[in-house]
């Protein structure tokens, strides 16, 4: 099966940084808004410069789901595994996809942190954030 | 009114099915879809000849200018896919068919979905495909029941929505393909505790909280009113559609402003103002089911009821033809009439008007057809009984 490579957009520096274990995100340079996914040009003011900064892995969960079924892809996740949208309040609230690890808990508004690990996927080793609750 | 009204003035006057077990077909998906092709052409009282245009959705594989030498097309004019890879094309395609006849650019056009799993692969994966990166698949996001299932967990548990609505949305489904002898699900009855007790594929979905996959083509041809007069159905008429996506919906990695909906704000409203009607004018629904909860969605973007009547609204027996008041997926929908990607929720939006239904909705005036919820982008049409 052909899988596209990396993400949606002008994402080549996040990829960049999570290779080096830290989140880097998006800031358009014009407006200041944080944007996700990452956009050639910023729909709001027209800038096409963004500046990159580091962002610190600390969220919310905002979405989740316990998987149980066997997809294709997943294998190396093991069952079950949970995925989660996570909302970065130090980036405005945008939202990431990552793995709730351990995902026991799993709840909207749960605190959690994150740090880089990698996913064997379709036969390539994919990046990927894991975040775990926090007291 | 901000959106113009839709001039109604063609018609769908031909409906061609075939559906297989997944797996079963006896021919190759192009084999399938010539088949329902000429079907549909028999139903209408038409030459296959004289179909001059096509149009489908959802990265279908079968490419219109290869059905010449079976159909024997005298002239091909129009040749459109909708852009998505779920079924969000679904009413759109109707759109893509009634704007080339309205603009003269085609005089009778078929909208199609072919879908044979030795061909195309499994559904979900395909759907999946059009999506995958790493960004995705990084997080084991493989399958629409993921990304679904995440968007639904959010609707129960911080909109309110009742568990009872997804188990009612299935029952209902099921009630009407129990009763209908096209559909899978024919003669079987949903037990309710066969549901609940059902394996979790991704939380909050129970394996028949998703939908099924068929081999199979669906076809529905659509031609001026004015020419659909002479044929040998009765007409049924393109109302209105709409296709899209508004600011704050799209392909966000789920950054979607209204994350629990299903997407139609903005198609809904452009589909009630070309149209003049309101969810109270419509007498039967189907919902392009591709996960229970999405369906529910759907009906509160579309306007039938809100996050915080939702349980009276998506009720049971309210659900059910031709007794309750908002008839849903009457022909037992993508969960139990069968899945070729959705297609049948289209030719059953028709039966109804044309009195055809096994699940009939007496004197229904006004069909709503909403396709692909969640996806990142969506349509609705709605088709009538007559031009006014």
């Amino acid at each position: 099966m052909e899988i596209a490579l990396k993400g949606l957009g002008n994402d080549a520096n996040y990829w960049q940084a999570l290779g080096e274990g830290r989140l880097s995100l998006p800031k358009c340079a014009g407006c200041k808004r944080w944007c996700w996914p990452a956009p050639f040009r910023c729909s709001d003011c027209g800038s096409w410069d963004f500046d990159w900064q580091d962002v610190e892995m600390a969220g919310e969960v905002y979405a989740w789901t316990r998987v149980r079924h066997p997809f294709g892809g997943a294998e190396a996740l093991g069952l079950p595994y949970v995925v989660a949208s996570i909302a970065l309040p130090a980036a405005n609230g945008i939202r990431l996809f990552g793995l709730l690890e351990p995902g026991d808990d799993a709840a909207i508004g749960l605190k959690v942190a994150g740090k880089v690990r990698t996913n064997r996927a379709f036969e390539r080793d994919v990046l990927a954030i894991s975040w775990r609750p926090v007291a | 009114m901000s959106t113009p009204r839709f001039p109604v003035s063609t018609a769908v006057v031909g409906l061609g099915v075939r559906q297989y077990k997944r797996g079963a077909a006896p021919m190759s998906e192009h084999g399938v879809l010539v088949r329902a092709i000429v079907d549909a052409c028999e139903d209408a009282g038409l030459d296959p000849a004289d179909i001059d245009g096509f149009v489908t959705y959802g990265d279908d594989k079968n490419e219109p200018v290869r059905l010449m030498t079976d159909l024997g097309t005298k002239e091909l004019c129009w040749s459109t896919q909708v852009f998505g890879g779920g079924g969000g094309g679904i009413a759109a395609a109707f759109g893509a068919a009634a704007a080339a006849i309205i603009s003269g650019q085609a005089k009778t056009v078929a909208v199609f979905r072919a879908l044979v799993q030795d061909n195309s692969g499994r559904l979900s994966a395909a759907v999946m495909a059009h999506h995958l990166t790493d960004y995705i698949v990084g997080v084991g996001l493989t399958a629409p029941a993921v990304e679904c299932a995440m968007r639904a967990q959010r609707m129960l548990e911080h909109h309110g929505v009742p568990r009872q609505c997804m188990e009612d949305m299935v029952r209902a489904s099921y009630y009407h393909g129990a009763r209908n002898p096209k559909a899978v699900g024919y003669g079987k009855e949903l037990d309710v505790e066969a549901y609940r007790s059902s394996r979790v594929i991704a939380e909050p979905f129970h394996l028949f909280d998703c939908s099924r996959e068929n081999d199979g083509a669906g076809v529905a041809i659509l031609t001026s009113a004015e020419r659909a007069r002479d044929l040998k159905q009765k007409p049924v008429y393109l109302k209105g559609v709409a296709q899209g996506a508004g600011k704050g919906w799209g392909d966000l990695l789920q950054n979607d402003e209204h994350y629990a909906s299903a997407g139609f704000a903005s198609v809904a409203r452009r589909l009630w103002e070309q149209t003049g009607l309101t969810p109270a004018d419509i007498d039967v629904v189907q919902v392009y089911e591709n996960f229970s909860a999405q369906g529910i969605a759907s009906l509160i973007d579309h306007g039938f009821c809100t996050y915080e009547n939702v349980a009276e609204v998506v009720r049971y027996e309210n659900l059910i033809a031709p007794t309750g008041k908002l008839p849903v997926n009457t022909g037992g929908g993508n969960l139990a009439q069968g899945f070729i990607h959705g297609i049948g929720t289209a030719i059953e939006a028709v039966e109804q008007l044309r009195g055809t239904s096994a699940n009939p909705v007496p004197g229904a005036r006004y069909s709503l057809l909403a396709g692909g919820p969640g996806v990142p982008t969506v349509s609705s049409a709605v088709f009538s009984v007559d031009t006014e």
